[in-house]
């Protein structure tokens, strides 16, 4: 990668660049003095700029922030030598890693198993929990400074990237480190590089692949040639990695998705001349390079995941039967037993996890909402173990005296018995008592075979063939009634007072409904009333099934949806995004009360308020710059407004596509959600500072082809104002970042009266704050 | 560094030299969409070319077509008012928008997240029609007695009519034929869910109407723009859209959508305007400022005097105050309080109140919590009792009696006073102690309880610190001393420095499910303040300086309500059986079930061929305009074809309608129904009205003609085929199955019967029958019936018990509590006091006049009525005597209470409103939070 492709001298087999010498130069307005002198003579730029936008200056430059950054995410890096904040979920799923036992988590695998590597490598043997934050690493002997070295070097190298991303987008080496610096010195960026988390990764890797992109474009006039290709792979391979870390990474795909099908309609336009065999052979190698590229990473992500994880975790009973049974040591493995006729066992409800009970008492006559019931005794369920929970499988067949044949299987009918009360469950046409639209259930007498019919029940398995065993533990089925094909079903609606408050069991008029899949959990005794323990005897040691690799991926994807869907318990610290940008909320993410240290996640204020001044500023521009070009005035220099629409657009559109989407989720939202979109506000900022500070810029930046046409250059200058307002506003960063430290770092402890004077907003929560105290 | 429009752009020249004009990318609009004849015409009548009329708009009819006009509307007439006056009894969400026309004619305050333009007109009609407004609309299917219910139906029915000349004129004045029109207006006339929709007293069909108005009269004031702006025609169809854009949303907020849509033509418009550079910048100020005046303003000072109209009507109490602030009730009729001191001293008689929950008072009663302490419960109770007086006590007199005070000097309260309070009604004061409260068991909450007895002083854990918050902006004073109403203040408790503190969170059973008092070490500052609502002192002279509730302005109110009826809005989340998500409205997944009764059915759902023949247009535009946009990429110059640019702009504009109509309801996630589609279903209709203009318009007129009979006669094929769904007519079981024509259309077949002869034995349920014995609440004439036992006839019974269908319900209304709550309303709704006999003498009745197996029934329920209606009027008695007076009888309310205790959970002096206040705050606490 390199810093400065962009400073004049390199390039040049691409970029003869005649002076701008054709026929219009004469032309020139006198107001803009400046903007024509850059045009006429590009050589002719303050010595300042001249000085710093040279190879040398630019390296040096880069060099001084990165090896800033190093030391600013490093130090006191092995403070606090506690478990902080979501340390407990990242640092336990590296533990798993190295002991190989499967867990589940709503994040893909690519930044986690990065850990586990960390772990492995710096000697972690993987017996650390995690359990609480506070937890102390020292006393368990953990090396946890090597797993936090890796997000702190991430962090640390992203200050480059957004270095050369500004440097490819032709800014000048001054804007550049402007952009470098809001990074740099945020407090919020620095808080959680220090940690086991995945944000650091994720953000590096977007980093990447933002630069990728651009470098991408910059050869569109090189269609095709092995750079091009090179940087088109490079892209869909980081955009790979970026989604891999955490399931917010689909958002830079999406940007990438954007921007390309945008340059795909540009190249579709007649004007570009280009036929349609050329248009489809771009569409296809952006296919190649963006879709499968990137889809084969990811799934070797989650290949790699499942060859590591073979044994049996916490994870398991996330997952299918099938996928289960696919873990070494997994309970399911062991304990699955073939169900025979006449076994009485305990059925459990998977989702909500209670048994099928009934109980002797009966539906009252009449429900307060008029309904009328059937008076039958009551089918419940229930979340404790119970006698009432037990029931007998009943056959509707002649079966054999022994052997094979009293194997229950797939599809069998059968009728289920109340071992207590010696009824059999039953459903009929009467309205449940909480849902008109659902049917009721009860029992019967066994004695009574007027409701034969109604006792039948058909054992549809779910994922069986014909004639395979149903199993205990691993044998998920629905109950599915004969004669009015409605499943047993239940959901987590309580029964009033006259059912205990027990969960209401229903018909469900969806045969096939998902929710309705029960497993039997344990055997209770065989037909001769004995303890089964004995069958379990001669099963063997079972070897662990295969499972195609698609169809486990498929599972853990569709699992990962829907619980990242499903977290939205509150959290103390979640926050509405909308406060983001303000910075108006943060994380605590550790305290330590004795010498009242704390880490708290909090940006520096300067840099986001800048950042939103500058979103702010350059959306007015953009108004500014339609409304005159609509009454036929062109205000702003065809270069600069060029770079403003294309390049800082697509800037404006990482910031969007990794914001506004988390408007529309439900799910549990912190503030660290917005590092992202931050990182391309910076880049935001720096264009917007560029052009206020100067109406020039590095232009045209693009590698000419051998066929484009020349055009007449510019070259960035912001004399020795720009250096000068940068370091002031540097200086300025720095105090404020220095002032936030020992939030950032947890260190050095503060008092009452301190936590108050670093409270700069009223909504942060700080722990420690000084209580107001009145005389009285 | 995307892709981008810039970066196809010609080099631009330098600056400096004059750029060349930008080549016109469309052919003007035209001026002269006339053909020769009319346009000779036009000439001969001396109007300027391309102009026949003065007619509005560019409005072009025949004097034939106002004659084809007058028979549609006679046609809808026919279609849509036949047989209005059945069903005879309460239609689906009639159950809320007649129970609002009641409580606007009784002016008992109510709350609805819906405007009130087109609950005011149905109440109009009832109003001129003499409804007193005693009928409560308590369920569906129940038979409407002494309610003009026809007159109230004729208002969405004529504006339901209303809507189809409109579909008409406006397909006209978009410059569509004649026959494309006609197609138009008889597509709406036979929509059957139009028609189900506009029968019954629903918001729907005046949404549906000011809509079609609106884009009517929109449509005609670009028309006219596209002439000649600021003519005098000009401002009159710009006021009139403005007006209209108003009305829309003073029904329907969705009506907001509407106005969505025509901000984005007007913006359209401008945009169109600014890049033509021969209007000067002052034009375009002047077409600016007239569109933000009309469309803006004007829209909003409509919708403001609709909400005048709102209060002015409604300045009684009712079942709605509970979810306004406390200012906002003191302006409710009934609700107001007596002025009280200003000044609060040692020895004031004080109510106290939570400033942040609307959870009321501070309160104490003779009843002990069950655990912790065991001492007597401290609660905050929302009405007005007895047991909410508090004396103020000094805790640094030594060893003072708590007679103190009456021989001291007057001391008034400053901020750091050490005080104690003193429960008047039980003699205890308000204590605290290192005890973990009931409900929130957390470490830093201390339990606070009423503890001491006559002439026990009490301990040092019943001293309290004042610590004044905030007071009021224009009283300078209460900043400085705790004055009544005007200083927020908290408590302190002395020993353990706690605030005394509240927030939603009820206590269970045994504390009446009023909301838990706590003392709080980590207190949010809202939660912790209260302040003095009352405060008498004897020592005070009477003419003393006193204060009441500042009365909130319009604004205040306006502003309040709409907040309210927001939160409400969305947090409308509950399932319905009936309702449906947008993405199964345009493939008409399934209806709505408004009414099942004496084997007919109401069940609102479309006419199929209009239904799918929209969506199908709307399919259709996407996929035309979608090729056409890569085309002219490719170079096609499809839009130098002025056909193209006319049906692509006509078609623009019902699209971009549609949009708006239609998408904004995927990011709802409140409760949705079928009907939200209609007012999008109308945009659908006309687009596929342009549909066939286009397409038909090379064929000769005759042939246009006919195809559009066969298409009408088809869609009235249809509508009448499913007609007996949208009238509740009678109809057989097969003809049922047979009209299934999805599986997902669960109207319940097995409802009607086999054949149609059966139907003759069955009368329709008349009031006749059984209303006469009854003798109605108060006796008066068209009263209201005081049980309602007789609807509920065995054989529908059976039915709900079977799971064949999902009963019809009504949308759910969140400020209605549930039907338990309506039960004591009614029965506290303000009557003469000879209300109690009358009820007793009318349960009497029917037992000795119904026949054996009505009374066998109803000797089960009987029992029950008449128990909680002799609950509940002693109590709500009390209620008002404890309202109207302060001396109250503590001896009778504690006998209510432990005698009624199991029937009224809410509390010893329940009340609708307690109700409401309950339901308010739990489901919208974020209402409740200013004050």
């Amino acid at each position: 990668m390199s810093l400065s492709s962009n400073s004049p001298g390199r390039d040049t087999r691409n970029r003869k660049r005649p002076l701008a010498g054709s026929s219009n130069t004469g032309h020139f307005d006198t107001e803009d003095d400046h903007v024509s002198s850059i045009y006429n003579r590009p050589r002719n730029r303050s010595a300042v700029e001249k000085l710093l936008d040279t190879e040398k200056a630019s390296y040096a430059v880069v060099g001084a922030l990165t090896a800033l950054a190093f030391a600013l995410r490093f130090y006191k890096i092995n403070h606090p030598d506690q478990v902080v904040f979501d340390e407990v979920h990242f640092g336990k799923f590296a533990s798993y890693y190295i002991l190989r036992e499967y867990y589940f988590d709503v994040h893909p695998p690519f930044a986690k198993l990065l850990f586990g590597l960390a772990g492995w490598f710096v000697g972690f043997d993987g017996h650390f929990s995690f359990e609480n934050i506070g937890d102390s690493y020292t006393e368990a002997h953990i090396p946890y400074v090597g797993m936090r070295a890796l997000p702190a070097i991430l962090g640390s190298l992203t200050i480059p990237i957004v270095y050369s991303i500004m440097k490819e987008s032709g800014f000048s080496t001054v804007i550049a480190a402007f952009s470098a610096i809001l990074i740099l010195l945020d407090n919020a960026h620095v808080a959680q590089s220090r940690l086991i988390l995945l944000d650091a990764t994720l953000i590096f890797f977007m980093s990447l692949t933002i630069y990728s992109y651009i470098r991408f474009r910059k050869l569109r006039y090189w269609e095709f040639t092995a750079e091009w290709w090179f940087w088109l792979v490079a892209t869909g391979a980081f955009m790979a990695f970026t989604w891999g870390s955490k399931v917010n990474g689909i958002l830079t795909v999406f940007t990438i998705g954007i921007a390309v099908l945008v340059d795909l309609w540009d190249i579709l336009d007649i004007r570009k001349g280009y036929t349609m065999d050329h248009f489809w052979r771009h569409f296809a190698a952006r296919a190649v390079g963006l879709i499968v590229v990137p889809i084969c990473l990811y799934l070797t992500f989650f290949y790699v995941h499942f060859a590591v994880l073979t044994h049996s975790g916490t994870g398991d009973s996330f997952m299918s039967p099938a996928f289960q049974e696919t873990l070494i040591g997994n309970e399911m493995l062991l304990n699955s037993q073939e169900l025979r006729y006449y076994d009485t066992v305990t059925i459990k409800h998977k989702d909500t996890k209670v048994f099928l009970h009934s109980h002797p008492e009966k539906y009252p006559l009449k429900y307060d909402d008029g309904r009328i019931s059937s008076q039958g005794q009551q089918v419940t369920g229930y979340g404790h173990n119970d006698t009432n929970n037990e029931w007998q499988i009943i056959p509707t067949k002649a079966l054999p005296e022994t052997g094979r044949g009293r194997i229950v299987r797939h599809e069998d009918v059968l009728q289920l018995l109340h071992v207590n009360t010696q009824t059999f469950l039953l459903t009929h046409d009467v309205a449940s008592p909480l849902m008109p639209t659902n049917q009721e259930f009860t029992t019967v007498n066994m004695n009574d075979h007027s409701r034969h019919n109604d006792t039948l029940f058909h054992l549809n398995i779910i994922d069986a063939n014909e004639g395979d065993p149903w199993k205990s533990k691993s044998g998920h089925f629905r109950l599915v009634h004969v004669p009015t094909k409605v499943s047993l079903w239940t959901h987590s609606g309580t029964l009033p007072e006259w059912a205990f408050k027990q969960q209401e069991v229903n018909g469900n008029k969806n045969p096939t409904e998902k929710t309705a899949t029960w497993f039997v959990d344990e055997i209770i005794s065989d037909e001769t009333g004995i303890d089964i323990q004995n069958r379990t005897e001669h099963v063997a040691v079972k070897e662990p099934k295969k499972l195609n690799f698609f169809s486990k991926f498929g599972e853990l994807q569709l699992l990962m949806l829907q619980h990242n869907a499903g977290l939205t318990a509150s959290h103390p610290y979640a926050s509405n995004p909308i406060n983001w940008p303000f910075l108006l909320t943060g994380i605590s993410f550790w305290t330590e009360s004795e010498p009242q240290k704390q880490i708290y996640l909090i940006g520096n204020i300067i840099g986001w308020w800048s950042c939103v001044v500058a979103l702010s500023i350059y959306v007015g521009i953009i108004g500014a710059d339609l409304l005159a070009r609509r009454r036929g005035v062109a205000p702003i220099p065809d270069p600069v407004r060029n770079r403003l629409w294309n390049n800082t657009g697509f800037f404006v559109l990482v910031w969007a596509v990794h914001y506004i989407p988390f408007f529309l989720m439900n799910r549990q939202l912190f503030i660290h959600h917005y590092l992202p979109s931050h990182l391309a506000s910076t880049l935001v900022a720096g264009s917007v500072l560029n052009f206020v500070l100067s109406e020039t810029i590095n232009y045209p930046i693009s590698i000419r082809g051998p066929t484009t046409r020349a055009r007449p250059a510019m070259f960035s200058d912001l004399g020795l104002k720009g250096p000068v307002m940068v370091a002031a506003f540097t200086l300025v960063m720095f105090i404020m970042y220095v002032y936030m430290a020992a939030l950032t770092y947890g260190t050095p402890g503060l008092d009452g009266e301190s936590v108050n004077s670093k409270r700069l907003l009223s909504s942060w929560t700080l722990h420690f704050a000084a209580k107001k105290t009145e005389t009285i | 560094m995307s892709g981008s429009v810039r970066a196809r752009r010609p080099a631009s020249p330098p600056l400096g030299l004059p750029r060349p004009a930008a080549p016109q990318r469309f052919p003007h609009a035209r001026q002269d969409h006339l053909d020769a004849d009319e346009r000779r015409v036009a000439a001969s009548r001396g109007f300027k070319p391309g102009r026949s009329s003065h007619s509005p708009g560019g409005l072009n009819l025949a004097p034939a077509e106002w004659k084809l006009l007058l028979l549609v509307v006679l046609v809808a007439s026919g279609v849509r008012l036949f047989r209005l006056s059945r069903p005879n009894s309460v239609v689906f969400d009639e159950v809320h928008f007649g129970k609002f026309a009641s409580k606007y004619i009784k002016t008992q305050y109510f709350v609805d997240v819906h405007p009130p333009l087109a609950k005011l007109l149905i109440t109009l009609a009832a109003f001129i029609f003499g409804y007193d407004g005693n009928f409560d609309f308590k369920d569906i299917g129940k038979v409407y007695d002494h309610v003009p219910y026809v007159a109230m139906r004729m208002v969405p029915a004529t504006l339901g009519v209303a809507t189809v000349p409109l579909a008409y004129l406006t397909l006209r004045a978009l410059d569509c034929r004649a026959t494309t029109a006609l197609l138009a207006s008889l597509f709406v006339t036979f929509e059957n869910g139009m028609v189900t929709q506009s029968r019954h007293i629903l918001l729907d069909s005046p949404l549906i109407f000011f809509t079609a108005l609106t884009v009517f009269v929109w449509v005609g004031f670009c028309n006219e723009d596209k002439f000649e702006p600021f003519t005098e025609m000009w401002w009159i169809w710009l006021i009139l859209s403005g007006l209209s854009l108003g009305a829309v949303v003073s029904c329907k907020w969705v009506g907001l959508f509407t106005i969505a849509t025509i901000g984005v033509s007007t913006i359209w418009q401008l945009w169109v305007l600014l890049g033509d550079l021969r209007t000067p910048p002052r034009t375009w100020m002047k077409h600016f400022l007239a569109r933000a005046l009309c469309l803006i303003v004007l829209p909003i000072l409509f919708y403001m005097a609709m909400f005048e109209i709102h209060f002015l009507i409604l300045n009684g109490s009712g079942d709605g105050d509970g979810f306004m602030s406390s200012e906002f009730q003191h302006t409710l009729g009934g609700r107001g309080m007596a002025d009280t001191f200003a000044d609060v001293a040692i020895g004031s008689e004080v109510s106290i109140r939570h400033v942040n929950t609307q959870g009321g008072y501070l309160h104490s009663h003779p009843h002990n919590y069950p655990g912790g302490s065991k001492q007597q419960q401290i609660t905050l109770y929302p009405h007005r009792d007895t047991n909410n007086l508090w004396r103020i006590l000094n805790a640094t007199a030594d060893g003072g009696h708590e007679s103190d005070w009456q021989s001291q000097p007057l001391q008034l309260l400053k901020p750091q006073m050490r005080i104690k309070l003193r429960h008047i009604e039980t003699d205890k004061a308000l204590h605290s102690h290192d005890v973990r409260p009931p409900v929130s068991d957390v470490d830093f909450q201390n339990e606070v309880s009423a503890y001491g007895m006559a002439g026990f002083i009490g301990d040092a854990n019943d001293d309290w610190y004042l610590e004044i918050a905030k007071g009021d902006k224009r009283d300078k004073e209460s900043g400085k001393r705790l004055r009544t109403l005007r200083t927020h203040f908290r408590l302190r408790h002395a020993l353990t420095g706690c605030y005394l503190f509240s927030h939603k969170v009820k206590l269970p059973e045994w504390g009446w499910e009023q909301q838990e008092v706590t003392c709080n070490k980590n207190a949010v500052m809202a939660n912790s303040l209260w302040f003095v609502e009352t405060s008498t002192h004897p020592l005070f002279p009477a003419d003393g300086p006193k204060v009441n509730y500042r009365l909130p302005g319009f604004l205040a109110k306006f502003t309040e309500l709409q907040q309210v009826m927001w939160t409400t809005n969305a947090g409308l989340t509950d399932r319905h059986t009936y309702d449906s998500r947008p993405d199964s409205w345009p493939r008409l997944r399934r209806g709505i079930n408004f009414w099942v009764k004496d084997h007919r059915q109401i069940y609102l759902i479309g006419n199929p061929l209009v239904w799918y023949l929209s969506s199908a247009a709307i399919f259709a535009y996407v996929v035309v305009r979608g090729i056409l946009i890569l085309r002219a990429k490719r170079g096609y110059r499809d839009f130098d074809n002025t056909k193209v640019v006319k049906y692509d702009s006509l078609c623009g504009f019902l699209f971009v309608g549609w949009c708006l109509h239609y998408l904004p309801f995927y990011i709802m996630g409140r409760q949705l129904f079928l009907h939200h589609y209609f007012p999008a279903l109308y945009f659908a209709i006309l687009l596929s009205c342009c549909g066939f203009d286009l397409v038909t318009s090379t064929l000769r007129p005759r042939v246009r003609l006919q195809i559009a009979a066969v298409l009408i006669i088809i869609a009235i094929w249809n509508f009448q085929y499913f007609s007996p769904l949208a009238y509740g007519n009678p109809w057989t079981k097969k003809k049922c199955y047979n009209a299934k024509w999805l599986k997902t259309w669960d109207f319940s077949c097995n409802d009607f019967l086999d054949d149609y002869a059966q139907y003759a034995g069955i009368v329709p349920p008349t009031p006749q029958r059984s209303e006469p014995p009854v003798a109605t609440v108060g006796g008066e004439p068209g009263g209201r019936p005081p049980v309602l036992v007789n609807d509920q006839i065995p054989p529908v019974e059976k039915e709900h018990t079977t799971v064949a269908f999902g009963k019809a319900e009504p949308g759910v209304d969140i400020f209605a509590g549930d039907a338990v709550k309506d039960i004591k309303s009614e029965h506290a709704a303000p009557s003469p006091p000879a209300e109690e006999k009358e009820i007793s003498s009318a349960f009497s009745k029917p037992s000795s006049t119904e026949t054996s197996v009505d009374t066998e029934k109803k000797k089960g329920e009987e029992p029950a009525n008449a128990a909680s209606s002799s609950t509940s009027e002693p109590i709500a008695a009390a209620g008002k005597e404890a309202d109207f007076s302060i001396q109250t009888h503590p001896a009778t309310e504690a006998k209510d209470e432990e005698g009624h205790a199991h029937k009224n959970p809410q509390g010893p002096l329940d009340e609708p409103a307690a109700e409401a206040n309950r339901a308010a705050k739990e489901l919208y606490p974020e209402a409740q939070h200013k004050v």
